[in-house]
């Protein structure tokens, strides 16, 4: 299609006037919204995938807050797991963020960096002692002054694994692994005496369990990955020795938390990280399995294991800025934390929950000793999930850790080349 | 009606095919062996294309305790149940956001119905400065990758304050380049001395486009409706992003959560999709007549 | 094209108005009424397609990310792809997406629509039938595809009963990357068809049958007649499904997760556009910068294809 002089010209005159508005966004500088003030006015709520199962919930909570403080309105918004990063990002480019949102580190860093959190050490600092220090330590960004949201809920899941599975390859079921080395000793021995059917391991390693070997994720000033120390090339290498061995299922390369879960619950997988929320699941979908599934504790060199923090934060532009830290506070108190961990598997960040005898006492049940077990370890839990590791990260070491098992790369040389990607990308975050 | 069926390449009116119901297109007689070949393959195509729908169906209507897994496979449920069903309808409110959908396809019919037929009248029918470039602004819009440029589109739409309304998931596509260059065409297949006698009798442009013009493409229209039907039906990414209130939820993104939250049930994930897709099954089996009658004035041709 | 010559010189000019000009001659409207009527369109597709992508070519030469407003960095973008294997990948897996898929979706629908021409009892059902998969929303349609193809699906254990043994068509890079183009092709099938339906249409019966008085066999009366009948319009296939393969994206997705597969060696171009540039920490600028050399080389083979047609169909 031969395009005239005009239509050319059309073009030029359209690419000059239109961009004019083309970039710039983003936030405009720190915000320390002002806490005292009255609680009043309508504010926006935003959970992350949270409607399906827990809807009463959270609809009793605001209908509480509410009624504790006449004046205000919370209009509750959730949003499906998959696409939430594009949905909040679109919403922080667009300065349409809610009021106070749920976030987990990663996503708090960057809103934090460009200004669109508030800080809570300057706004709600009273609060701070409410909470499991960890947990509030836990929303600080590095390189960043402040913690830029309150603590939400924590997670951390036990190991799942197959008796029957263990006691055919010749394992004691009752002795599962509990650290890497003894996991990789079992698992060599399970691939061999299956002769390569079953798979003790349906994930590649994540970042979390470079942690957890002990291997350092990041330098003290958070300004440089090192998880290609000596440590991190040995769980590497160890990887796979398991992936040539089939000790490490064949298809972990691609696999998903949902695939692995089908994996586990088919017999094919003989051990699943997983949550008390999955013990309901194994009940249901695969009730053969169920009897024989012996619980442990997550897999750790360390001493340590992993837990997840979640988040709420308070949009630094909000108009109502002592009504959303109010409505943040309240969602995440004692009480109401209390009373969610018991609607759900998952555990309250505030000081002295995990004493409560919910979640100490044992009564027989699995789902109780799943839960004792984990508030247990959660008191001495580490988030090693690094603040700062974006989704771009994550996917430049899986893809790394994946040529490594293949064998188009060593470890060392993966490692190192994952490091550096990460490295250029947290230059880029700025 | 008859002047729509007569493109330039047409030779004749199609033969008479409903008085010998056993004839090919040109009349002559279909021999019996290649009768049942051509079956056959039909048959087969038909297994091919509709078998996976099928096979969704059903899996969505086995109960929890069938074994969805056996080798060989239970390709009918030994109890069918809507039993999965209901639990989708307890998950996520079917209706409501499958009033949505409604509304956002029924609106993203009207508009580009209406201004792609306006649009591709202009660039078909009208002579005027511009005409040229007016066209290949149509034809890069529909090369641009829609992934790379939705974060801008959702800027836009913010700007305009359209952002979490219906309205707001229905604008950036309420005219598609590709629907007005579809009904281009089909203006452009027009004989023209059909406006003539039209223009002669003194009718202005817009008469001419209404009485005359869009009545002899209402093939294309059809063609058009569906397209814009389907397209807002399906879309997923934009309308989650430009929506926040689940109030105004579409229903793909409704099944988003489905498989957000239950992607390990199977069951439950099938009967989502099947609830998700049949309406568009269903709606297309009505309009089909029409649609390959627009198929046969031309209207995708190029 | 026959319509357009005659298209020019109708409708007569209205008396008493000198022939100035081309332009003027055929108006009987108020001069901005062409505008009018095209203005809804233009409109839409200026705002919410043509000025978001100027935006996105400006941004291609900045370092902008989603949160941070950028600096212009002149070429820096495209200089960093050249050192990029992700982008290579990338280009190298839209490449193949182009080649796998494309002859495929030039011939089989043609074939599909021989078939369904013949008007034989029950045949419009089969039409609508074959058109079923274009009605559904790829998300459906790849939920419905890692279904049957899941390791333990319905195609495993049609492998397995039959003494195959099961394939791992989600797990292994190449046989994805096929997975993903087989399910491009099934949801295309039925809308190509039409497509050639139309074109059949037009083909006049004559040849047809002298070509059969000849005595010529179907396979050859295929090659003679019916395709350099449809050539143009297999040009027109051609163009439409190599520009819709190499901006894939939703198939290779939902099949190979959002990571592309083992290692990402699934990673289309628009995949790598949608990873770098999306999220809190995206690269807006880089994936500009990519999403540049998908539409530079589409417009390419949009005027590849273009000029071949021109030369058909003078």
């Amino acid at each position: 299609m031969p395009m005239s002089r005009r239509t050319l010209a059309a073009l030029a005159l359209a690419a000059l006037v239109l961009p004019l508005s083309a970039c710039g966004s983003g936030g405009d500088g720190g915000g320390s919204g002002d806490a005292s003030g009255k609680v009043e006015g309508d504010i926006t709520f935003q959970t992350w995938n949270l409607r399906a199962n827990y809807k009463d919930y959270f609809e009793d909570l605001i209908a509480d807050f509410e009624k504790k403080y006449p004046g205000t309105h919370v209009k509750w918004v959730d949003q499906p797991a998959e696409g939430y990063a594009d949905k909040i990002s679109a919403d922080a480019a667009a300065g349409t963020l809610p009021d106070v949102v749920n976030v987990s580190p990663d996503l708090l860093a960057p809103l934090a960096k460009a200004g669109l959190a508030t800080d809570l050490d300057k706004a709600a600092a009273q609060y701070e002692k409410e909470y499991l220090p960890g947990a509030w330590d836990g929303q600080r960004i590095p390189g960043l002054p402040g913690t830029y949201a309150f603590p939400w809920y924590l997670n951390t899941g036990p190991m799942f694994y197959n008796k029957e599975l263990f006691e055919k390859a010749g394992l004691d079921p009752d002795k599962p692994p509990t650290t890497y080395d003894a996991l990789f000793a079992d698992a060599l021995q399970m691939a061999k005496k299956s002769k390569g059917k079953v798979a003790t391991l349906g994930n590649v390693p994540t970042i979390e369990d470079f942690g957890r070997y002990g291997a350092s994720l990041m330098n003290k000033d958070g300004t440089a990955f090192t998880f290609n120390d000596a440590k991190g090339v040995e769980l590497l290498t160890k990887y796979k020795q398991l992936y040539d061995a089939k000790a490490l299922d064949p298809q972990a390369l691609t696999a998903t938390p949902e695939s692995t879960g089908k994996k586990f619950l088919t017999g094919a997988v003989a051990m699943n990280p997983g949550s008390a929320l999955d013990l309901e699941n194994f009940k249901k979908q695969a009730p053969s399995l169920y009897k024989n599934i012996g619980i442990t504790d997550q897999i750790t060199n360390t001493g340590h294991v992993n837990m997840y923090v979640m988040g709420l934060m308070v949009n630094a532009g909000t108009k109502h800025t002592p009504a959303a830290i109010a409505f943040a506070h309240f969602v995440t108190d004692a009480e109401n934390q209390m009373a969610f961990a018991k609607k759900v598997a998952i555990f309250p960040s505030t000081a002295g929950s995990l004493d409560d005898p919910y979640f100490t006492k044992e009564d027989g049940t699995d789902v109780t000793r799943v839960r004792v077990a984990a508030a247990k370890s959660l008191k001495t839990a580490v988030n090693y999930t690094p603040v700062l590791f974006s989704d771009q990260m994550k996917t430049a070491l899986r893809n790394e850790v994946a040529k490594a098992l293949q064998g188009k790369e060593s470890p060392k040389a993966a490692l190192d080349n994952a490091v550096k990607a990460c490295d250029r990308l947290l230059k880029q975050q700025g | 009606m008859s002047l729509t069926e007569n493109t330039p390449r047409t030779g004749r009116p199609a033969t008479p095919a409903r008085r010998l119901r056993f004839t090919d297109e040109h009349g002559r007689r279909i021999r019996t062996w290649e009768l049942l070949l051509r079956y056959v393959l039909l048959l087969a195509v038909l297994a091919l294309t509709v078998g996976p729908f099928l096979w969704q169906l059903s899996t969505s209507l086995k109960g929890p305790t069938e074994d969805i897994f056996s080798s060989p496979p239970a390709f009918l449920p030994s109890h069918p149940t809507l039993h999965n069903y209901a639990r989708v309808a307890d998950t996520i409110p079917v209706w409501d956001y499958a009033l949505n959908s409604l509304k956002v396809a029924a609106a993203n019919v009207v508009t580009n119905c209406t201004g792609s037929a306006l649009a591709g009248y202009a660039l078909a029918r009208l002579r005027y400065r511009g005409r040229r470039a007016a066209t290949l602004v149509f034809v890069l819009a529909m090369l641009v990758p829609a992934e790379s440029i939705i974060i801008a589109q959702f800027t836009t739409m913010r700007e305009l304050g359209l952002n979490n309304t219906l309205v707001g998931v229905v604008l950036p596509g309420s005219v598609a380049a590709m629907n007005v260059l579809l009904m281009r065409n089909a203006f452009l297949n027009l004989p023209y001395e059909i406006e003539e006698a039209a223009y002669v009798d003194g009718a202005n442009a817009w008469q001419r486009f209404l009485r005359i013009a869009l009545p002899s493409v209402k093939g294309t229209l059809a063609v058009v409706a569906i397209f814009a039907f389907m397209g807002a039906w399906d879309d997923f990414l934009w309308p989650l992003i430009v929506l926040s209130d689940p109030s105004k939820f579409t229903l793909t993104i409704g099944l988003n959560y489905l498989h957000g939250t239950f992607a390990d049930d199977e069951r439950l994930v099938a009967a989502g999709t099947i609830i998700s897709v049949a309406p568009l099954i269903v709606l297309f089996a009505c309009l089909q007549r029409y649609f390959f009658r627009g198929v046969g004035e031309g209207a995708v041709k190029g | 094209m026959a319509s357009s010559t005659v298209s020019r010189t109708h409708p007569p000019r209205p008396a008493g108005r000198p022939a100035a000009r081309p332009a003027r001659r055929v108006r009987r409207h108020l001069p901005t009424s062409p505008w009018l009527f095209a203005a809804p369109g233009l409109l839409v597709t200026a705002v919410f397609v043509l000025y978001p992508f100027v935006s996105t070519v400006i941004d291609a030469f900045t370092d902008r990310r989603t949160l941070v407003p950028g600096h212009f960095v002149g070429l820096a973008n495209f200089r960093e792809l050249l050192h990029d294997d992700m982008f290579w990948t990338g280009l190298r897996n839209s490449v193949l997406y182009v080649a796998g898929t494309v002859p495929a979706l030039v011939v089989l629908p043609l074939l599909l629509a021989l078939l369904v021409r013949k008007n034989i009892p029950g045949i419009t059902f089969f039409r609508s039938a074959f058109y079923t998969p274009v009605v559904a929303s790829i998300v459906v349609v790849g939920l419905i595809w890692v279904w049957l193809l899941d390791e333990r699906g319905l195609v495993n254990s049609l492998l397995q009963t039959i003494g195959v043994g099961r394939i791992g068509f989600l797990s292994d890079q190449w046989l994805l990357l096929v997975s993903a183009m087989a399910v491009t092709v099934w949801k295309g099938l039925g809308y190509y068809m039409i497509i050639y339906l139309a074109a059949l249409a037009g083909v006049p019966r004559e040849l047809h049958e002298a070509a059969a008085v000849d005595g010529a066999g179907a396979v050859r009366r295929f090659l003679t007649v019916t395709v350099p009948a449809v050539r143009s319009t297999m040009i027109l296939v051609a163009a439409l499904s190599s520009v819709a393969a190499f901006k894939v994206f939703s198939e290779v997705y939902l099949m190979a997760g959002p990571d592309g597969g083992p290692a990402g060696e699934d990673t289309t171009l628009v995949m790598l556009v949608q990873r770098t540039g999306t999220g809190l920490t995206g690269r807006v600028g880089y994936a500009s910068a990519i999403s540049l050399v998908v539409f530079a080389v589409t417009v390419i083979l949009m005027l590849l294809v273009l000029r071949a047609d021109r030369r058909e169909d003078v």
